[in-house]
């Protein structure tokens, strides 16, 4: 069976990218698993114990989201699995799609015009383009 | 009896002026202490008014409630995540800011140092009213409004206590650093001592008697009281002010209920605007031009003193502060706002007129004081908005808004029927009244929750900003929680400090991760 993973921050695409992800999953009979990442390096040189609770906040709040995908994909009938890391976002999503041995990503981008985002939509292309070269698997933007 | 009747007459006229004035800045989107500012102008050349602006008008009677009010409205959590810059920029920032004034102003208009410090010290307070106000009104980061505020409400103890300081060494000749240091520390430290106790006293008073009147009453007697006890035993009387207010306003009216708190909150937001109004009319009124335009010259170089301390002092020290790691570190933007906005006000102009008539060059002093105060106010004051859209930091998207509103609405209806059906449960409402008021607040209710859900269908990200806020709501309940079981002797002294101190090390870290989703910061996430 194949492996979707919808990698999801929360931000301005991700209801549309969560639905399209259901939709795809339910289409190819796949096995669809929400992803967040929970990094904290944006907060910069803090204390230790400031940062693990950065850390720990962010992924409370990666779990709760996850949780409100997974409540909407199993209205439309899809039972999907959840996952939280913590890392940085890239390479932790890369890992976990090779480990595993995911068949596509879906992710999301912002639409423009729309207030500020965590990242552009150049930084999204150049990332999915970097998924499709290092793992050879299908890559879906999102907009 | 007549002398009562003139002043009653301008104390009327006054503060009817500051009304049409406050009405009329408001349409022309013009900070309103700019405009009285200028007014007060306006009317000084039209037809000079008789009115002595003196120090202890200033000092005792306007600045206890401006400083109460304005430590009242500040979250000592939030607080706490900005102390460590609201600090440096108080404490070592005056003194540096002292330095750096004296310094310039001595070479560039030739004044002896002892007595261009005593300008340094005068000058150092930054008084940001006209800028929190705007801050208010535009809604900027909470944090950005509290480092803002934080550093005027410390600053102005420290430069009262460093300018006095001064002035005994430039009228004496002598100064001894052991001395001073000590003194410093006496007055500060004494000042904050007094605020502590007499804070905490009517903090306790305004928890256990919940009375709206008597609790406002309180708050007043403690504004001037705490100053007043103060100033009375020789320490810094603002000091005294700043720690009782941010002790009333986080540990006394939080715990009151809503009528109670609503009548202080409304008594002092209505104290402040007079005072307010007031004091920067009375600026305006009090400035005599034909004695800034003869002192130009050594005003133009206390502007730029200003400026450049003001410049050096907090991009300086946020580095430096950046550099130690500290978690509380002045993003880029920040640090514009802190320079541009470091306003100088009516601290600043009281110091000035309480210079004693012998000190030398004593007019040259209190021109530049004018002059300066008129510069920021009119130059930093008007412009500060500008920066803050170049800045990004008051976009707020229209979908924003609206989920606030709806909120709100949200919040206020929940209030009002939790109101409705104390009244039914007491036996004031009978109860066919009762259910067909419920009934409406229901229907009210559910059409907002169904045009909550539209909305966060639109914009998803609103999501996350309600999990984000739902989760500070939850940690703020769970520090109650802990008070709770402290009081009543579940939790000893250290496992309640020890989780007293995650608690706000989590409220601290959602304040950063909020900080992060509203900017550009945070890394590539997916949608």
């Amino acid at each position: 069976m194949s492996s979707i993973i919808c990698a999801t921050r929360g931000g301005e695409a991700c209801r549309r990218t969560q639905e399209k992800a259901v939709a795809l999953a339910k289409e190819q009979g796949a096995e669809l698993t929400f992803l967040y990442v929970a990094d904290s390096s944006f907060v910069g040189p803090v204390d230790k114990s400031l940062a693990d609770a950065v850390t720990d906040e962010m992924a409370r709040l990666g779990r709760a989201l996850l949780r409100v995908a997974q409540l909407r994909a199993r209205d439309q009938g899809l039972a999907a699995q959840t996952v939280v890391l913590q890392g940085t976002v890239q390479q932790s999503i890369k890992d976990h799609l090779r480990q595993v041995e995911a068949s596509t990503l879906v992710i999301g981008a912002p639409r423009t015009g729309t207030p500020p985002q965590t990242f552009t939509p150049p930084e999204i292309q150049r990332f999915a383009q970097a998924m499709r070269q290092d793992l050879d698997i299908e890559v879906l933007v999102v907009t | 009896m007549e002398n009562l009747l003139v002043n009653e007459t301008l104390l009327v006229v006054l503060i009817l002026v500051a009304t049409l004035v406050s009405v009329v800045a408001r349409r022309i989107r013009l900070p309103y202490t700019v405009a009285l500012v200028l007014v007060g102008l306006v009317i000084t050349v039209w037809r000079p008014l008789d009115i002595e602006l003196t120090p202890e008008l200033i000092l005792s009677l306007f600045v206890p409630p401006l400083i109460f009010e304005a430590a009242f409205h500040v979250d000592l959590r939030l607080l706490r995540s900005t102390l460590p810059s609201i600090l440096m920029l108080a404490v070592p920032g005056v003194l540096l800011t002292t330095f750096f004034v004296g310094a310039i102003v001595a070479l560039g208009t030739g004044l002896p140092f002892a007595t261009a410090i005593v300008f340094g010290a005068l000058i150092a307070a930054t008084d940001p009213v006209a800028v929190v106000a705007l801050f208010r009104e535009l809604g900027v980061p909470r944090r950005l409004a509290v480092a803002v505020e934080g550093e005027s409400l410390f600053n102005d103890g420290t430069a009262i206590v460093i300018f006095r300081i001064a002035l005994v060494t430039a009228v004496s000749g002598v100064f001894d650093p052991v001395d001073g240091l000590f003194d410093f520390l006496q007055v500060a430290l004494g000042g904050m001592a007094v605020g502590l106790a007499l804070g905490w006293v009517t903090a306790q008073l305004i928890t256990r008697l919940d009375d709206r009147l008597i609790s406002a009453t309180l708050t007043t007697l403690l504004a001037y009281g705490s100053y007043l006890v103060a100033e009375q035993m020789h320490v810094s009387g603002v000091l005294a002010v700043v720690v009782a207010g941010l002790l009333a306003g986080n540990l006394g009216v939080t715990s009151t209920s809503p009528v109670t708190k609503s009548m202080i909150f409304n008594l002092w937001e209505y104290l402040a605007f007079i005072a307010n109004s007031l004091v920067f009319l009375l600026i305006g009124l009090d400035i005599d031009l034909p004695q800034l335009w003869s002192n130009l010259g050594s005003i133009a170089v206390a502007v730029v003193a200003v400026l450049l301390s003001r410049a050096a002092v907090v991009y300086g020290l946020s580095w430096l502060i950046s550099l130690s790691g500290s978690r509380a570190r002045v993003p880029p933007s920040w640090r514009h706002v802190l320079f541009w906005g470091g306003l100088r006000g009516a601290i600043s102009l009281a110091l000035a007129l309480s210079l004693p008539a012998n000190l030398p060059h004593r007019e040259i002093l209190q021109a530049m004081s004018f002059g300066v105060v008129l510069f920021t106010l009119l130059g930093q004051g008007t412009t500060i908005k500008l920066l803050l859209k170049r800045l990004g930091l008051i976009e707020r998207p229209e979908h924003v808004l609206e989920r606030e509103r709806h909120l709100g609405r949200l919040l206020a209806i929940q209030g009002g029927l939790r109101r409705l059906e104390r009244l039914h449960r007491d036996g004031v409402l009978i109860d066919e009244i009762w259910e067909g008021l419920r009934d409406d607040y229901a229907h009210t209710r559910n059409t907002l929750g169904g045009e909550i859900h539209r909305l966060f269908a639109e914009h998803a990200e609103l999501e996350r900003e309600l999990l984000l806020q739902a989760r500070r709501e939850a940690l703020q309940a769970e520090h109650g929680a802990l008070i709770d079981a402290l009081r009543q002797g579940l939790l000893s002294e250290k496992i309640f400090s020890e989780l007293r101190a995650d608690i706000e090390r989590r409220l601290e870290a959602l304040a950063l991760i909020q900080a992060s989703v509203q900017s550009r910061r945070q890394p590539p996430a997916g949608g």
